[in-house]
């Protein structure tokens, strides 16, 4: 058993390097600036890492103490987590003050019923309430992620290699999160090794995508967002693309039709 | 594994696969402003549609077979295929052009009906669908010669409706003095 103990702790101590190092680029890049919570989040994974060792020094790690308070930190960290990512979504869609509207209460009820639909389906068996909720939150947050970058991409909206970056680290980590506590509630504890060693591993994946992201960031721009026309014009155009679009697609119906019924 | 469990991973492996697509760049550089205004300003092809479709009519051709030129029919038969093909490759290319200008008026929109999204949404993927269903149904050989020549007559309606829709589009575009401006702004992004 000294081997995955070793492992274990080797990745653990190199997981724990690369969150010093990715916490370095966001000082020495300044991306704290525009990236205030994601800044938080960088130092908040390293004091859990701190914390995590403190209890593992001076509490039992089979202990109820122990289980409480690796829990209460992480969910500290999850609450982060979500704000870095909504942070980054705001940084995405913000600026189109339509498109922002609609992505927002569309993104927000669809991680709703993600939310409550995992939680449902988990079952009541409170000594896995916490693990069930803890990856219902992590589902939704990779769903938001994907979400909001479908409406980009939909739109067409310029998205920085940065915040692509980002969201993309944060959905990986939150799948693979999902993946991890899915196997760990099936074979239990029998698993936990190997459950706890694919977490850092992803999270590892996770830390090399950012910091990729940041080394490599240039220097904030000024984005300078449309300036939304009157919902009167909006209308009065949007319109008129809509009658046109439904007269090409009406055209290639009777085209369709008219072959079908030839055939 | 109970089913609720494989589900989350399933659910969370096809999210990773949603991922792969969505943070992808999109194909080409989006359209500018001018472009899209200049575009649909252009005279389109269906001008002269009405004409082409005339071409297409499968009564144009029945005189070569009661004649027995066969070669030539199946010549002829090529060529139609491959105008029918063009055809539909510029009915696509129109589309999404209106798409690509509804996604630019999206970005200036104060609000936007999230319904109003989902029908365009819809309606495009249903024009996307159709248009690879005819496209195969024309290189499998089927003949569409007279579903073609069936519209001909609804097209130079067709054509004259949509020139002036897209007139008017270009002017209250160009009315609003910012609009272009506004657009390329935004379009610059922060990349």
């Amino acid at each position: 058993m000294a081997a995955p103990e070793i492992l274990r702790n080797l990745t653990w101590a190199i997981t724990t390097l690369f969150e010093i190092i990715l916490f370095s680029y966001i000082l020495r890049r300044r991306v704290y600036r525009s990236h205030p919570v994601f800044a938080l989040y960088g130092l908040v994974v390293i004091l859990q890492e701190a914390s995590a060792a403190f209890a593992v020094r001076y509490l039992n790690p089979h202990s109820i103490e122990y289980f409480n308070f690796a829990w209460s930190v992480q969910a500290v960290v999850v609450c982060i987590r979500w704000l870095a990512v909504t942070e980054i979504a705001r940084r995405v869609l913000a600026g189109y003050s339509g498109i922002w509207k609609m992505a927002s209460h569309i993104l927000v009820l669809a991680s709703a019923i993600i939310l409550a639909y995992s939680i449902a389906v988990s079952g009541a068996r409170w000594d896995r309430l916490i693990t069930s909720a803890d990856r219902a939150v992590e589902l939704c947050i990779g769903a938001f992620i994907v979400g909001m970058l479908l409406f980009a991409r939909y739109y067409r909206l310029a998205i920085a290699n940065l915040e692509r970056q980002l969201a993309t680290g944060f959905c990986l980590f939150s799948c693979f999160w999902v993946i991890n506590n899915s196997i760990y509630q099936h074979w239990g504890s029998s698993a936990a090794t190997l459950w706890e060693v694919l977490s850092i591993f992803s999270f590892f994946a996770t830390l090399l995508i950012w910091i990729s992201a940041i080394r490599n960031a240039t220097a904030p721009q000024q984005v300078s967002y449309p300036v939304p026309i009157s919902v009167q014009m909006y209308g009065e155009l949007s319109k008129e693309l809509d009658s046109r679009l439904q007269v090409l697609n009406r055209r290639l119906s009777h085209l369709l039709h008219s072959q079908d019924s030839r055939s | 594994m109970s089913l609720p469990l494989l589900l989350f991973i399933l659910l969370a492996v096809f999210l990773v696969f949603l991922l792969g697509l969505a943070a992808k760049s999109p194909k080409g550089l989006p359209l500018t402003s001018e472009e899209v205004i200049d575009a649909l300003s252009q005279e389109r092809h269906y001008a002269r549609l009405p004409q082409i479709l005339q071409s297409l009519r499968e009564d144009d051709t029945d005189f070569l077979r009661r004649r027995g030129h066969l070669e030539l029919l199946s010549q002829i038969r090529g060529e139609r295929k491959r105008i029918a093909l063009r055809f539909l490759h510029y009915l696509e290319k129109e589309y999404q052009l209106l798409l690509e200008a509804s996604r630019i008026l999206a970005t200036l929109a104060p609000e936007l009906s999230a319904i109003g999204e989902y029908e365009r949404l819809k309606r495009n993927l249903r024009f996307v669908l159709l248009c690879r269903y005819l496209r195969w149904r024309l290189r499998l050989g089927l003949q569409p010669w007279n579903a073609f020549g069936s519209i001909s007559d609804m097209a130079g309606e067709m054509t004259l409706k949509l020139e002036m829709a897209t007139a008017q589009l270009g002017e209250r575009a160009l009315m609003a003095a910012d609009f272009p401006s506004f657009l390329n702004k935004g379009r610059n992004g922060p990349e």
